[in-house]
């Protein structure tokens, strides 16, 4: 009987081959032919979460802390895993929010691909870290509610605004930008330093994969090669100093203006401000920052000009020093001129250009002491009219002052700063060609340059620049406000770009005639205010005209000290303070005895209440 | 020829031999990093899922040593007295056993466990191939067809009172051995196409089983014609037609366009009757009111008489598409461990999603999954190789024996393997229904490894025992 049906064997091992067929063709489906298994594994299993780098931090030259990173809480929510029966009023309570917001932060358009019940999205952003941690003990009961930090910023200190700036979060720009990897919610450098180091101090975010079990609770990370640490940003080490700069900014509360003081050797500002400011504080990112940028915003003061950098001014009589090195470097002028002066520019016995009562300029420093405007109209005129041409006297003119860091961008390290202005011959041409046709014009017309007015157009950190460039005798660096990075081992990365001389054409022999003259302006000329017993300054005041507001002139000054071994070199201008000797200098020279000092002298504490007491703001109607 | 009757290892068939003991040592293996946890105490081994394993290991190695050392005549002998102790032991359980995630399968002795259904299949398998082996048995007859079918129906009956539907269905892979022993091939046909039109009803509405069933007669019909090419092709673009009219109606003319098959049917059969080929029409009229009550009815049970959890498990096979997550949360998760394996796998202990609960009854049922994970594509097909070539070399050991005993008694465990390794691999890849049975020597637990051991250590006894006189 059995070998009747002895081919049926055949039949039977065909169905076991045909169905480890079948399930062989199933397994290379399902493991190999149709990957979504594995993505889904992978999405089931896997938690991505950005790790945010802590953003570098700031210090000032001596090392003290001028940014620190003040964290605040992002609360992400997946709505899928959030427990439909959790106490939402405990919830809203612990975050203060009202049941109101709950409802409707959590009502997203599902169909819109913006949104997904799985994918966590922001619930509620820019929660203190004092809240957060009320709120975190409870954490646990409300599932699908997981935290982001974020490295938000704070300041132990009330000074600097505009030198630091402030951060803000990114746009739709900048989100879409795909050179750079900001995600929405992120905060990117707005403005100062947060946004000239924005790519130093922002940091590499990194990738954190969890591995979750059934439940969502998570098991492990998982270090596969796409998970990856987040880089901290770099730390800057800042050139200002923050005693002097608290120091300054108290000195010039309640006026508009600015300082900026350079240590010249170097090009690092040692303090740079703008006046009126406002306390960095108010712009960290919290509920009130909104509204406190709209107040700053409408101020009339302006606040948020930065008048160290983009307010732009004719440099008045500071630029007498610079004419008169013109004229000795092109050979025109022997310090020991005499050049009298009978209270004004007289031409053909008309008076053109005025001046004030002076004692009588027999060399080129006294004609600096005493800012003799016949002196420096007399000179400047001898060089543009050097040819037979002014346009070519004018543009060699122009040249030098090329060199002194006018009509351009010096290069700071920073945001927004403007280039200033000379007059060309070209520009010469063209206006005095409207006037009348064909007219050709004379050294006489443009005289004004010779004493800092006219065209002329400086910012207040190119005024120090160039104090700097008297203090080192005819060169400068690149003025700069971060000296480098802070590596892991507490060196200074220090930028090379900021190491170069740039030498500004004049040689070293004509300057001791114009220095001993700015010495004397501070000791016996326009800004005896200025004087202080223990450190020779060299300074030089500057009256600007000015047809804005009331008309009250600028009042001006830069200097450097001490006059042998300079420490610094510092501008100061103060709008609508009249003369350059009334606050302009004896602020600077407290600055100046702040610095190489450490303190000031009680006898001149007197100066210095006067100066803080001050008031010059516009009066609000 | 006089050889000495074989005892000990030396005349066991070392093919099969080793393909077990690989099969029992990837089991382990797998059990093993189920169980795996960094960092564990050794002091513990002995309570974790691979310690019990080798337990059961241990005591299935003295069982087919024992097996090895006893005459293989013990077995024929003693076929019905077993087959009766393990009905007793199906009857006894439901009384005294324990009942574990909804059945009442176990025995439990101190911290082990044991379930009679495994030793009932073995002892069934003794039973059958006793009885058909023995010289008044005929299968052409009914009352020797009854009898086998009663042998396996009352275990299946007592299966199912624990419930355990998936031990139960495992005894119809004695249907295998009765098919090599010479039960009608009709039979099967007629099952196949009962079980077929069955599972259709259960999830198609029977008038589109009712126009196919149509279009198939007529089909089979204009074969039977002459011009056979020119009736075909007739047939051909009616069941085109009808089938894009089913397309275009949704439902709205269903009985008509059934009505219209039935007209086309009608004059198909009257053509052929005058051909005087009454029988095929007649078999296809059965066939039709056979199939058409077939679908009616297990449609109707699954509408009206089915529970809605047990609705979501057939449509979680058939119909995954209608299936919310939840009833879908096995097959989902197991078919992601499994595809998360990708080509080559994760490696041995590094499979995530099996040992993080991802995965349900992961060391028993849901072993493969284990398997996928870890040894990607490559240790899937091993592993479904190994097991083909090991059903394959039980059928030529069947075939070589000289007593029917052995020879059906071969079938009968090749069969029941089959139907595990065929349910249980196909059922973690969506292939077949979530039916809870284990993958033969891989599945961790006690009493499934000591049952398949037992099975295959007097099967290999038996066949080292094929010689003697």
């Amino acid at each position: 009987m059995s070998n009747t049906y002895r081919n049926r064997q055949f039949t039977i091992q065909t169905l076991f081959v045909l169905s480890a067929l079948l399930l062989i063709y199933k397994a290379l489906e399902v493991q190999v032919l149709d990957d979504s298994f594995r993505a889904k594994a992978d999405a089931t299993t896997i938690g991505k979460y950005v790790e945010y780098p802590s953003r570098g931090l700031i210090y000032d030259r001596n090392g003290k802390l001028l940014v620190y990173n003040d964290l605040t809480y992002d609360l992400m929510a997946t709505y899928n895993q959030i427990n439909p029966d959790m106490d939402t009023s405990k919830f809203c309570a612990l975050l203060d929010i009202s049941e109101d917001y709950f409802e409707k932060a959590l009502d997203k358009n599902w169909r819109s691909l913006r949104y997904s019940k799985s994918v966590p999205f922001i619930f509620l952003s820019k929660i203190p870290a004092s809240s957060f941690n009320r709120f975190q003990e409870s954490l646990y009961e409300f599932p699908g509610f997981t935290p982001i930090m974020r490295n938000s910023r704070g300041y132990p200190h009330e000074n600097a605004a505009h030198v630091l700036g402030y951060i803000r979060e990114v746009n739709q720009r900048e989100v879409k930008n795909e050179d750079k990897d900001y995600a929405l919610g992120d905060y990117i450098g707005a403005s100062g330093l947060e946004k000239a180091y924005e790519d130093s101090l922002k940091g590499q975010k990194g990738l954190r994969l969890i591995l979750k079990d059934n439940m969502g609770r998570e098991v492990d990370e998982v270090d596969g090669e796409n998970a990856i640490p987040p880089t901290s940003g770099k730390d800057l080490k800042a050139t200002i100093d923050l005693d002097l700069q608290a120091y300054a900014e108290s000195l010039m509360q309640n006026k508009i203006g600015s300082i900026v003081a350079i240590e010249p050797k170097t090009g690092e500002i040692l303090t740079m401000l703008s006046t009126p400011s406002y306390n960095p504080n108010q712009l960290k990112i919290s509920k009130e920052r909104g509204k406190a940028y709209i107040e700053l915003d409408t101020n009339p003061n302006k606040p948020f000009l930065d008048r160290s950098i983009m307010a732009q001014y004719p440099p008045g009589s500071l630029f007498k020093p610079f004419v008169a090195l013109i004229a000795m470097q092109e050979g025109l002028l022997n310090p020991n001129r005499t050049i009298r002066c009978q209270g004004a520019y007289y031409l053909g016995g008309e008076r053109l250009t005025g001046c004030h009562a002076h004692p009588t300029c027999f060399d080129v420093a006294t004609g600096i002491q005493h800012s003799c405007n016949a002196y420096f109209v007399t000179i400047f005129r001898d060089i543009i009219d050097q040819t037979a041409s002014p346009i070519e006297g004018l543009n060699k003119f122009n040249t030098y002052l090329d060199r002194f860091g006018m009509n351009k961008r010096l290069g700071l390290d920073f945001p927004n700063e403007k280039a200033g202005n000379y007059p060309s011959s070209e520009y010469y041409n063209d206006w005095f060609n409207r006037q009348q046709e064909g007219q050709k014009w004379k050294s006489l017309w443009i005289r004004s340059l010779a004493i800092g007015q006219g065209e002329l157009l400086t910012t207040n950190l190119q005024l120090a620049n160039m104090a700097a460039i008297l203090a080192n005798r005819g060169y400068y660096k690149t003025p700069h406000l971060v000296s480098g990075t802070i590596e892991r081992d507490g060196t200074i990365q220090k930028f090379d770009k900021f190491q170069k001389t740039i030498d500004v054409g004049i040689d070293a022999i004509h300057f001791p005639p114009i220095i001993d003259g700015m010495e004397r302006v501070v000791t016996a000329g326009t800004a005896r205010g200025a004087y202080t017993p223990s450190i020779s300054i060299c300074g030089k005041t500057g009256t600007a005209e000015n047809n804005q507001r009331d008309g009250k002139d600028h009042s001006i000054f830069f200097a450097f000290a001490p006059k042998d071994d300079p420490q610094i070199a510092i501008a100061v201008y103060i709008e609508n303070g009249g003369w350059g000797g009334t606050y302009a200098a004896p602020i600077a020279s407290l600055v100046i005895e702040k610095y190489i000092n450490g303190n000031v002298q009680p006898g001149r504490k007197y100066l210095e209440d006067r100066m803080k007491k001050a008031n010059l703001l516009i009066e609000k109607p | 020829m006089s050889r000495r009757n074989p005892s000990g290892l030396s005349g066991i068939d070392l093919i099969a031999f080793s393909f077990f003991l690989s099969l029992v040592g990837v089991g382990w293996l797998m059990v093993y990093t189920v169980s795996y946890q960094e960092g564990i105490d050794i002091g513990d081994f002995l309570s974790t899922l691979a310690g019990k394993q080798t337990i059961w290991i241990g005591i299935s190695a003295f069982a087919f040593g024992f097996i090895v050392l006893i005459d293989s005549s013990f077995w024929q002998t003693l076929a019905f007295p077993i087959y009766i102790g393990s009905l007793l032991l199906l009857a006894g359980v439901l009384v005294l056993g324990v009942k574990i995630s909804g059945a009442t399968s176990w025995y439990r002795f101190g911290s082990f466990t044991f379930q009679p259904s495994e030793i009932a299949k073995f002892a069934t398998c003794l039973a059958l191939a006793s009885y058909l082996s023995s010289y008044n048995t005929n299968l052409k007859e009914l009352k020797s067809q009854a009898v086998a079918f009663v042998l396996f129906l009352v275990p299946i009956g007592l299966v199912l009172l624990q419930p355990d539907a998936g031990s139960a269905l495992v005894f119809l892979s004695f249907l295998i051995a009765l098919y090599r022993e010479g039960m009608s091939v009709n039979f099967y046909i007629v099952s196949i196409y009962s079980t077929t039109l069955l599972i259709m009803g259960l999830v198609a509405n029977p008038l589109y089983i009712g126009v196919g069933l149509l279009l198939l007669s007529v089909i089979i019909m204009s074969m039977n014609l002459d011009k056979r090419l020119y009736w075909l092709m007739g047939a051909m673009v009616t069941a085109v037609a009808v089938l894009y009219m089913i397309r275009e109606t949704e439902d709205t003319y269903l009985l008509e366009i059934l009505g219209a098959g039935a007209g086309v049917f009608l004059i198909y059969a009257i053509v052929l009757l005058n051909r005087r080929k009454g029988r095929v029409v007649q078999l296809l009229i059965l066939a039709m009111v056979v199939g058409m009550s077939f679908a009616y009815a297990s449609n109707y049970v699954f509408n009206n008489i089915l529970k809605p959890h047990q609705q979501n498990r057939i449509n979680a096979w058939l119909r995954p598409e209608l299936c919310d997550r939840a009833s879908l949360y096995n097959i989902i998760q197991s078919k992601m461990a499994i595809g998360s394996g990708g080509w080559d796998g994760k490696g041995f202990l590094k499979g995530t999603m099996t040992k993080l609960n991802y995965v349900p009854e992961q060391s028993t049922d849901f072993i493969f999954c284990t398997v996928g994970e870890e040894q990607g594509f490559v240790g899937s097909f091993a592993i479904i190789v190994l097991f083909l070539l090991f059903l394959i070399r039980l059928t030529i050991i069947a075939e070589r024996q000289r007593s029917n005993f052995a020879r059906i008694y071969a079938y009968g465990v090749a069969g029941i393997i089959f139907v595990h390794f065929l349910i249980n691999i196909g059922m973690t890849m969506g292939l077949m229904p979530v039916i809870g049975i284990p993958l033969p020597f891989i599945s961790k637990g006690g009493s499934s490894l000591l049952g398949f051991t037992i099975m295959i250590a007097v099967l290999l006894k038996l066949d080292s025992a094929r010689n003697r006189a």
